[in-house]
């Protein structure tokens, strides 16, 4: 079977660091599924979806062992712009994601990259303004906008790629409680149209949101018991 | 009425090249006034420019005086016995760069009503390569987070007791080369994440790309060109017949002068 994401043993370790931050990772996501991913800080959380996205290799240097495939094909043989088009991803800080001056403008810009037709970007445009609720804001300058907003711009941004495949960097972690509950009700609806999710996560309230919860542990991912709470927070 | 960034180019270039091009004060006060007509056509907020201007006074104002210093020729001003400090000419000098700076200061604000996506665009339209105009903006944006960079740097110090304002400028210069390193390194931090968004959304993907927005000039923007080049080579024009005026008029003084030495001698 040929899984959107699949990690077989994965160990990396950073160029100046000591000690292997993923030691022996495995993992399998079917399509339409959304995994939550947990762990301390400094557990590796961020460096794995590096790994699935292909910042690691391609951006990130380090020791690497084992294997990541996207649709069944090792990110090793694929160029960081190949992978672009197949796997998305939103990282915590919405301030070092936006760069364009109207909201208009950062969402054109991946299609654009990708070579889309015109006529099919403003379709897209206009398709993610309506996901994420933010029509009235399309000549905005994101820079205006709310931590909340602006974090709701950089998934539209990531959602107009198309991509099947999205990662969610603690994209909660930075954005104000109302803002929490308007990207929560985005992330479900994009379950519902069946997108592939992966979410990093610190707060156990969006854990309820995932079909299935693992938990990042001495560079494993493992199971996520319920008592397993120390060092995560509910808001 | 939207103008067309590439017409505000124009109308920069025009000004900013006669502003370098002319040495002469009375036609660079001219220049200057021009250039704040029109950047208050643009709706450009001046007293913001004479504001960011007045902070870089200080500077204009030794630079100045150093150009008038190494300026020997005029009348001198102010001297120390044989050494000549200022000079008519020096002063008139520091003047013109004072000047120069203002136009091309003030100019550069027209481009500032256009937002850098359209000024991407209309470079991107006159065939510069996206990414050499993608990375100009970037370079643009990085700008005032460096400022904010410095700002809460500083701020963090005060919060600890420091007062900056009271503080000698030998320890003063001290803690500043001590926030040096914390704000580059968080500087080189956001432009990596900056970086790192922009390839995973595609960034270079293929040899080329489309574009979402198209320029198109309209006949106002062919017509406001058209009067940029006219003015700017009638006062170049202007400008080159003065000097060479003043050249023909400085040769028959000459002249007159030596006939004037001959005369004299005769009698």
């Amino acid at each position: 079977m040929i899984y959107p994401i699949e990690i077989n043993n994965l160990h990396y370790k950073y160029e100046k660091d000591a000690r292997e931050i993923l030691n022996g990772a495995n993992l399998k996501v079917a399509k339409g599924e959304t995994v939550a991913i947990v762990g301390l800080s400094g557990s590796g959380k961020s460096t794995l979806i590096y790994n699935i996205c292909g910042i690691i290799p391609h951006i990130y240097r380090g020791e690497a062992k084992g294997q990541v495939k996207i649709w069944g094909k090792d990110i090793l043989d694929m160029k960081l712009s190949e992978i672009s088009t197949k796997v998305g991803i939103v990282f915590q800080d919405p301030d070092t994601q936006l760069f364009s001056p109207t909201v208009e403008d950062e969402i054109a810009f991946g299609p654009e990259n990708l070579c889309i037709a015109r006529e099919q970007i403003g379709l897209r445009i206009k398709k993610v303004l309506e996901t994420v609720n933010m029509e009235e804001y399309r000549l905005e300058n994101p820079g205006n906008l709310s931590g909340g907003q602006k974090q709701l711009i950089a998934i539209a941004s990531v959602l107009a790629m198309e991509t099947e495949i999205l990662l969610f960097d603690e994209i909660l972690s930075q954005v104000d409680k109302e803002g929490r509950i308007k990207i929560r009700e985005v992330i479900k609806g994009l379950k519902e149209e069946g997108k592939t999710i992966i979410l990093i996560e610190h707060d156990l309230n969006n854990l309820q949101i995932a079909d299935r919860v693992l938990q990042l542990k001495d560079g494993k991912l493992e199971e996520f018991k319920a008592g397993d709470i120390i060092g995560l927070h509910r808001t | 009425m939207n103008i067309d960034p590439r017409t505000k180019l124009i109308i920069v270039l025009c000004l900013s090249t006669l502003a370098i091009f002319i040495k002469d004060i009375l036609f660079l006060s001219g220049i200057l006034l021009i250039t704040i007509m029109i950047s208050l056509f643009f709706k450009v907020n001046i007293l913001q420019v004479l504001r960011e201007i007045k902070r870089l006074l200080y500077v204009l104002l030794a630079i100045a005086v150093i150009q008038s210093v190494f300026s020997t020729d005029g009348q001198v001003l102010i001297g120390l016995g044989k050494l000549t400090i200022l000079t008519t000419v020096g002063v008139q000098k520091g003047l013109e760069f004072i000047i120069r700076i203002m136009i091309i200061i003030s100019s550069a604000t027209i481009i500032t009503t256009s937002n850098s996506r359209e000024i991407i665009q209309g470079l991107v339209q006159w065939r510069l390569p996206y990414e050499v105009a993608f990375m100009v903006s970037i370079g643009i944006r990085f700008l005032p987070i460096l400022r904010e960079e410095i700002k809460d740097s500083i701020v963090a110090i005060q919060l600890r007791g420091i007062e900056i304002k009271k503080t000698p400028l030998k320890k003063k210069l001290y803690i500043y080369s001590y926030l040096f390193t914390p704000i580059l390194v968080s500087t080189i931090i956001k432009a990596q994440k900056l970086s790192m968004s922009v390839e995973m959304r595609g960034f270079r993907a293929y040899e080329r790309r489309t574009s979402y927005m198209v320029l198109r000039m309209s006949y106002v923007d062919y017509l406001i060109i058209f009067f940029s080049f006219l003015c700017a080579t009638t006062l170049a024009h202007l400008y080159i017949d003065q000097s060479v005026l003043t050249l023909s008029s400085l040769k028959r003084m000459s002249y007159f002068v030596y006939n004037s030495i001959r005369l004299r001698k005769f009698l």
